[in-house]
Formats: structure tokens, sequence, C-alpha cells
């Protein structure tokens, strides 16, 4: 075993600029090295692609316990759920968030979930301009999992900021993470009270809660398992689904190819999310000593996942900065992988499926307008794509 | 060789039926279904791939 440090860099993972754009520093981090301290967030920073898919598939060393997020009371308040913590615990905990959420419980769904989005895109088609964050990768997501769930009233309406807040304070704490704590809090507390009475008949909620009263699941999960699906489920779903509307304006070649072709459809959602993943990083903690690429990562150490470095990676990825939907880079780091790997992916994929072959079969181009971006401590997405002009198939 | 299934893991992504179809396949009740668990050299490359692209490590080959 070598004793020879990581390279340091005094790069600040959340700095606004860098959150708003962390290309150009994921691309300088991976030239230092596949693991780079930093010690403006009290970090080691997983940057190259092997290093990070290692990491992802070993929980032994790469515990999550009480490490996902980047400060204490983040970590505090997820404790318990599947999220932050490891086998075999996680394994029981796991299996209870995803019985109704793997791709096998949804099968049913492609059909109701295809038709959505099919009406939702010819809709805006038709309108000819609108903004495509709040009128597609908001508005949809939005419906998809409101309808899934069974939520009415008041949460469909505060869906949106929930999902948004509960991912901003995994961030270190910093004002977007003090601010957001308050609104997270509404989620949790809304979670801990729920029952199934609050939720519509026949929707996968009211299931859990009925898994719950047939014993199928531990007393007083059923409200944990609501919460890992809007806090876990939402912001993601909306960035990945705004970029692909945003790549497919910018690039209308790769466009074209999908249109050409609809089985490029899984392809070009992989491409999405290799080009610019959703979550900007994710936590762990060594539970050992480790040697990573040459270099000493000690025991206790916290370590930043950066997939989106991972995902722009030459040594995995030719051309790696060019979105290209025929690369079909379906071993992309944005789910993460593993036993951690996301629970939602399943969903992810229906949805974003429909979004990608309605779009292909109605469009020929979008012309758009400056998109907007503002800084987000872990999700990184469009705030705002006007769509100026949509030239119909 | 042989390929081995981790089953509490496993949760139906698929995809491993997508990269080697002449090997394993989803059943109408979204189980994964190895075709043939004994591989020979020839099929190695193959069964890699399915264990490579597998979202949450649930198949090896051993």
């Amino acid at each position: 075993m070598t004793d020879s440090a990581p390279p340091v860099s005094d790069l600040d993972l959340f700095d606004d600029e860098v959150l708003v754009d962390p290309y150009p520093s994921y691309a300088a981090l991976r030239a230092l090295g596949g693991v780079v301290r930093l010690p403006a967030n009290d970090v080691y920073a997983l940057t190259r692609y092997d290093v990070i898919r290692d990491a992802l598939g070993d929980w032994e060393i790469f515990s999550s316990a009480g490490a996902i997020g980047f400060n204490p009371a983040v970590n505090e308040a997820l404790s318990g759920t599947s999220l932050a913590s490891d086998p075999p615990v996680h394994t029981r905990l796991r299996a209870t968030l995803t019985a109704n959420l793997s791709p096998r419980a949804l099968r049913g769904l492609k059909k109701s979930i295809d038709a959505k989005a099919d009406a939702l895109v010819g809709e805006l088609v038709a309108k000819g301009s609108f903004d495509a964050i709040d009128a597609l990768a908001r508005a949809f997501p939005l419906e998809v999992v409101a309808d899934l769930i069974g939520f009415t009233g008041h949460v469909r309406a505060n869906m949106l900021r929930w999902g948004q807040a509960a991912m901003q304070v995994i961030g270190p704490m910093n004002q977007r993470t003090a601010e957001c704590f308050p609104i997270a809090g509404e989620l949790y507390d809304w979670c801990s009270n729920v029952t199934a009475d609050d939720l519509a008949p026949g929707s996968v909620g009211r299931g859990i809660f009925e898994a719950e009263a047939r014993g199928d699941i531990p007393p007083g999960t059923a409200g944990h398992i609501i919460h890992q699906y809007l806090g876990a489920g939402v912001d993601t779903t909306i960035a990945s689904i705004g970029n692909i509307v945003a790549l497919f304006a910018a690039h209308p070649d790769q466009l074209a190819l999908v249109r050409e072709n609809p089985s490029l459809v899984p392809a070009a959602f992989n491409e999405v999310l290799r080009y610019w993943a959703p979550v900007h990083a994710w936590g762990r903690r060594t539970t050992r000593n480790v040697e990573i690429d040459g270099v000493l990562v000690p025991e206790g150490a916290k370590v930043a996942i950066l997939f989106g470095a991972g995902n722009r990676d030459p040594r995995h990825y030719e051309n790696p900065d060019e979105f290209l939907v025929e690369r079909n880079p379906i071993d992309h780091l944005s789910f993460g992988y593993g036993p951690h790997g996301c629970a939602g992916q399943g969903l992810a994929r229906l949805e974003a499926h429909a979004v990608v072959e309605a779009l292909s079969r109605r469009v020929a181009r979008l012309v758009v307008g400056t998109e907007v971006r503002v800084p987000s401590n872990i999700t990184r997405s469009i705030e705002e794509l006007p769509v100026l002009e949509v030239v119909p198939a | 060789m042989k390929i081995v299934v981790n089953r509490p893991r496993c949760e139906g992504h698929g995809l491993c039926e997508e990269a080697a179809p002449q090997l394993m396949h989803l059943d109408d009740d979204g189980e994964l279904v190895l075709d043939r668990e004994e591989i020979g050299e020839a099929d190695i490359p193959l069964a890699n791939a399915a264990v490579r692209v597998c979202p949450v490590a649930a198949l090896r080959v051993e």
C-alpha cells in the first residue's frame, strides 16, 4: 500500500459559478487525479469513471450510513432510510421501497404515461411557444407522480417546492441549505402524519398503507416511503426532462436521428443523462484506509462522488464532451450504480422515454431562447427555457 | 462458468436482457429467467456485458 497523499485543489464544489457550470471544474479535477482532496468542503472528491463506479459498487468501504449529505443535520434527518444505510439493514429497507416502484411493479403504467406525455406535447406543439421547464419538465412528472402516489389538494400544489428543498438541504450548510430546511421540514411533517385516507383510492400510495396494514412492511414505514418518493424522485426527474428539451433544441441533428430511428429513444435518454448529470455530488464515508488510483484515502474520510465528472471522463467515453445519441452510454453514472443505484430509475425511464418519443414524433425542430440557470446545491437543472417556435413534424 | 443472480437485489430493470437476449429474459411477471445458467467460453463476453449493465449489480459470472 502506498502512503502518498491525494492531490489537493482549492476548488469549492458548492460555489455559485461551479454549480451553474461544473464541467470546467470537473475536467480540472479529473486532470489532477481520480481522487482529489478539497479542503474547502472537507471532502475527497472522486472524479474519474472507474474510480466512481468501483466506489459505488463497494458499500463495505464506501459507507452510506450517515454519509450521503454534506451537513450533519441532513445526515441525522436521513438516518434510518435506505438511502443512508448499508446492508444488511439497507437490503430490507430497499425491498420495501422498491416493492411498488421497481419496473416489475410499474409495468402496467407504461400506456397511461405514454398517453399523458403525448397529450401534453401535442398541446404544447399546437401552442407553438411556451416555457419548456414550467409547461413540460415540471408539469409532466408532477402529474405522473401525483397520480401514482395519489396526492390530492394542497400536497399537489406543494410537490415542486418540497421536492426542490429536499435535494437542496443535502448540500453543505450554506444559505441555500439554511433557507430550505424549513421547507424540507414541511414535507417531513406531512409525511409523518399522512394516512391512507389522504391518498386517492387505488393509488400506489394507498397500496403502501395497505401493505403496512397487512404487516408486509414494518409499522410506521409507509410515510417514510412516500417521503422518499417525493424527496428523491421529483426534482431529479424534472431536471432530466428539461435537459432532454434543451439538448434536442441545441442538437437538431441528434433529434433527427431519433426521428428516423425510434429504437434510439432509450439511447437518447442515456446520452442526456450522461451529458448533463442531474445530481452534482453525493456523499459516502470510508470505513478503512483505502488506496484509490495509487493514493491513500484515510479511514473515516468524507467522500464526494461527482457523477458528472465520471460521465465526461475521456478514459471511458470517446469525445465525452460531444452529445451523440447513438453512443448509447448505458453504463453512465447518473443513476449511481450497485446496491444504492437509483430506486426510481424504472419510473424515470418510463417518463423520459415517453417524452422523447412524443417529441421525436411531433417535433422537427425547436427554436429556443436563452436558458436560465440558478445555482443549486445538489440538483443541476434549468430554471427557465423559453421555446419560441416549434417546427412541427 | 456460471451466471448467478442475486435474487433479492434484482428489481427487473431488464437492461441485461437488452445486452444478452440469448442468455436471459424477463418473464410476463417481470422476473428474470436465465435461459442458460452454465455458459461456455464463447458466451462469456455476452454474459459479462449483461453483468456490466445491471444497474443494481445483481448479476455475476463465476
